[in-house]
């Protein structure tokens, strides 16, 4: 008779749990874990096996850390590495500062003509990568009609073998960088910018504050989280770059723009060494993590999220 | 009213889960019946041979191979369908960009088409990886007898057969009529008896043509930006005793001393002012855009279907056709011979696309091997490769395309034809018989070292003797001391 009530009362008891919220947020944590299992882990951990074997669609075999040991012998993995470091100290500081200066020029303006600045620059971002790199590669045509060479001629400069010559191909490339594709962290910024509460600007106008001021003691402090995001994903995705030196340099002239993100794609699709490019790409990772950490730790001590 | 929404909500990130699921998992209806061979008979291979009349279908992953070519399908796979009525042939078209890509995913993914139209220089690596089928005692005498023995090697890798070849096309150079005999070069006679580099360094000089210190139109421009650097070195290096990447004992020949000489000349034409300083960025479209607007007497490299496609803009010049490339003029596209060094013996570079037989996982029943034998014949031979070549300009290379090519007409150079028929005859002989290993290490090191500092080269950043020294020290570490050309 006990355990018969026992039973009647643990029952109900199950039904609610699964009835509640808890149980649902299983069921769409199952959903979203199952896609990130698919789609993140498991190609990770496969890359991890695979970085041990030298692939074959019929039947890898296992091969120990000889891609990792041939790939720190490769002097190109170093220039890439090298190239791809260049490349990302050239690009993320000045796009970040780009975006910042061009939220700050948006940000007083009404909101219909602010709307209008963030649809077009966000348009690249929209924008096939492919007919990006196609446009630019018009802008930087070597003979003296093209259109960046006509500009340096009005300065009595000579035409420039802009992707042709190493002295130009990766200032090229940065070039392309600094110019395009900021529309994210622009909409990122000014969202920010938004966030600011007004009574900040208050406080420091009744204290005479210039805008510079308000711009160093209360803009770029209160920014410094968003910062700290663009500037990580910003390294992160300058670590992974490949569609620009794919698309414009191929990775040359002798390699000066070869990037690792190249340098893996070539290994695995090129040559079918998918052992190596995946011992690459794992190399990468750590690469990215352990700057990711500095960043975080240098940057990110007085950060509130 | 939550519960339902919830519900509601489940289902339909559910419904997103098994969407991402089917599509990593789902084959196409055509797969289960091709590569693996599982035609709905699950006997034997040997037991299979016997069924030919057993329904099945066969893939081909195409590029527009001519301008014509994928507008050609259905009737293509009609006409197959009715001469085997019992077997299916589906065409999946692909661009040139998409080709490769769409190609390596599947054969890496273990389920590539039966059939793919790629370059003759593709065989080593899908070999390599052992995803080719080998067709040597499938396809029939009439068959492997039907094509012209050079085309054929092409597509043989080792021993085995992989594919029927579609056409084999000479890498040329080609040039303006009218700058040509402005410039006083006697063109029939260098198509007939061929040039020296010290002949053609001379006539390349003449055509130049300068306005004070602005050159309006270059003697030679070869498109050499990115990968088509390749083609350049190697249609020159050729001509200077290296007719492929190692020699008859295998031994890597690019370290030879006539490699360097070859370099030097590449800097000299360049210093000379007969082509252009900015060449290392000048690519396929823009020395093509170059030779259409009168800004180069040569161009480089040339195919034959670059008289057709010089025909065509004139036509449209002719019309005042608004499509005409801007700023181009009438040319009388003319096929020259690329120039021969040291006194070696002119040895045309050659390009050999065809139908390659691929495998999957499983191993093919012979039944479908045959049957992708008779789809990759038909592709490669008659009328069909009558109506291509034709349409690429391109020279015959089976008496069965030769045959149902007799009724077409063409509207050709005679000139132009005689001339690659010339250079067709000491077309660049295949070389099945260097390793698939070796073959790998050549391309990787062609890649990384030979592109990169020929870019090097021609925006004269390093000397020719750097770049010799460069190629020299990667070949010994690749291929050893010993497996090297010393001379």
């Amino acid at each position: 008779m006990a355990q018969l009530a026992k039973t009647q009362i643990v029952k109900p008891a199950k039904r609610r749990r699964w009835k509640g919220d808890g149980g649902w947020a299983y069921a769409f944590i199952a959903v979203a874990l199952i896609v990130y299992a698919m789609f993140t882990a498991y190609p990770v951990v496969s890359a991890f096996i695979i970085s041990f074997q030298e692939y074959r669609p019929l039947g890898s075999v296992f091969i120990g850390f000889d891609n990792y040991v041939n790939t720190f012998q490769d002097s190109l993995f170093w220039k890439s590495i090298k190239n791809t470091i260049v490349y990302t100290v050239l690009t993320v500081p000045v796009s970040l500062f780009l975006s910042f200066a061009v939220a700050i020029l948006i940000i007083p303006l009404k909101k219909g003509l602010q709307t209008t600045f963030k649809a077009v620059y966000y348009l690249p971002a929209v924008a096939s990568g492919v007919a990006l790199s196609v446009v630019w590669l018009w802008i930087f045509d070597p003979m003296t009609s093209g259109v960046l060479n006509q500009l340096l001629a009005v300065f009595g400069i000579s035409n420039q073998n802009w992707l042709g010559s190493s002295a130009s191909a990766m200032f090229s490339l940065v070039l392309m960088a600094w110019l395009s594709s900021h529309g994210t962290s622009i909409i990122i910024y000014l969202a920010a910018l938004l966030g600011i509460d007004g009574s900040y600007y208050e406080a420091a106008e009744l204290d005479g504050a210039s805008f510079l001021q308000k711009l160093w003691y209360i803009v770029i402090p209160c920014l410094k989280p968003t910062t700290l995001f663009l500037l990580v994903t910003g390294v992160i995705g300058s670590f992974q770059v490949f569609q620009n030196a794919y698309l414009m340099t191929g990775g040359g002239p002798d390699n000066a723009t070869t990037m690792v993100g190249l340098l893996i794609f070539n290994n695995a699709f090129k040559y079918f060494e998918f052992g190596e490019a995946a011992a690459q790409s794992l190399i990468l990772t750590v690469i990215i993590a352990g700057i990711s950490l500095i960043q975080f730790k240098f940057l990110g001590n007085d950060v509130e999220y | 009213m939550k519960r339902k929404m919830q519900v509601l909500a489940f289902v339909l990130a559910l419904f997103m889960l098994l969407t991402a699921l089917s599509a990593c998992g789902s084959k196409s209806g055509n797969s289960e019946n091709s590569n693996g061979g599982n035609t709905g008979n699950d006997a034997s291979p040997t037991a299979d041979a016997g069924k030919s009349e057993a329904k099945d279908t066969i893939t081909a992953l195409l590029p527009p191979v001519s301008g014509h070519y994928q507008s050609n399908f259905k009737q293509m796979e009609s006409d197959f369908n009715a001469l085997y009525p019992n077997l299916t042939l589906k065409i999946e078209p692909a661009s040139w960009e998409d080709m490769t890509q769409k190609l390596d995913t599947q054969v890496n993914a273990g389920s590539p088409p039966d059939i793919a139209f790629i370059g003759s220089d593709g065989i080593s690596k899908y070999v390599q990886q052992g995803m080719l089928m080998d067709i040597k005692d499938t396809a029939t005498t009439e068959m492997v007898s039907d094509f012209d023995p050079a085309p054929l090697e092409y597509m043989k890798n080792g021993e085995g057969l992989f594919g029927f070849p579609a056409y084999m096309e000479v890498h040329a150079i080609g040039g303006n009529k009218e700058y040509l005999e402005a410039a006083g070069i006697d063109w029939k006679n260098v198509q007939k008896n061929g040039w020296t580099f010290e002949e053609f360094r001379e006539a390349i000089k003449k055509g130049v043509v300068k306005e004070g210190d602005v050159t309006k139109r270059y003697g030679f421009v070869f498109a050499t930006s990115g990968v088509t650097a390749k083609d350049y070195l190697n249609i020159l290096i050729k001509n200077a005793g290296m007719p492929a990447s190692f020699n008859k004992d295998l031994k890597y020949a690019y370290t030879s001393k006539n490699y360097l000489e070859v370099l030097k000349a590449v800097r000299l034409m360049i210093d000379d002012g007969s082509m252009p300083k900015e060449l290392s960025s000048v690519d396929a479209g823009k020395r093509w855009n170059m030779f259409l607007t009168g800004q180069t007497m040569i161009t480089g490299k040339g195919l034959a279907t670059f008289e057709n496609n010089a025909n065509q803009n004139n036509e449209k010049l002719k019309a005042n056709d608004g499509s005409a490339v801007q700023g181009s003029i009438p040319v009388e596209y003319i096929v020259l011979p690329v120039p021969t060094f040291l006194g070696e013996e002119p040895v045309s570079s050659t390009v050999v696309d065809g139908y390659v037989t691929f495998r999957g996982k499983k191993e093919p029943t012979a039944e479908h091997k045959a049957n992708v034998v008779k789809a990759a014949y038909f592709l490669a031979s008659g009328k069909v490769a009558a109506t291509t070549n034709n349409d690429l300009f391109a020279a015959h290379i089976s008496k069965s395309g030769r045959e149902a090519a007799e009724s077409m007409t063409v509207n050709r150079n005679p000139d132009n034809v005689a001339a690659v028929e010339t250079l067709l005859s000491h077309a660049n002989p295949a070389r099945p018989d260097i390793p698939v290993e070796l073959g790998a290490k050549a391309i990787k090191m062609e890649d990384e070292v030979i592109i990169p500092k020929l870019q090097a080269l021609l925006a004269n950043e390093i000397s020719p003797e750097e770049m010799y020294e460069a190629v020299k020290a990667a070949a010994i570490k690749n291929f050893g001391e010993d497996g090297i050309v010393n001379d």
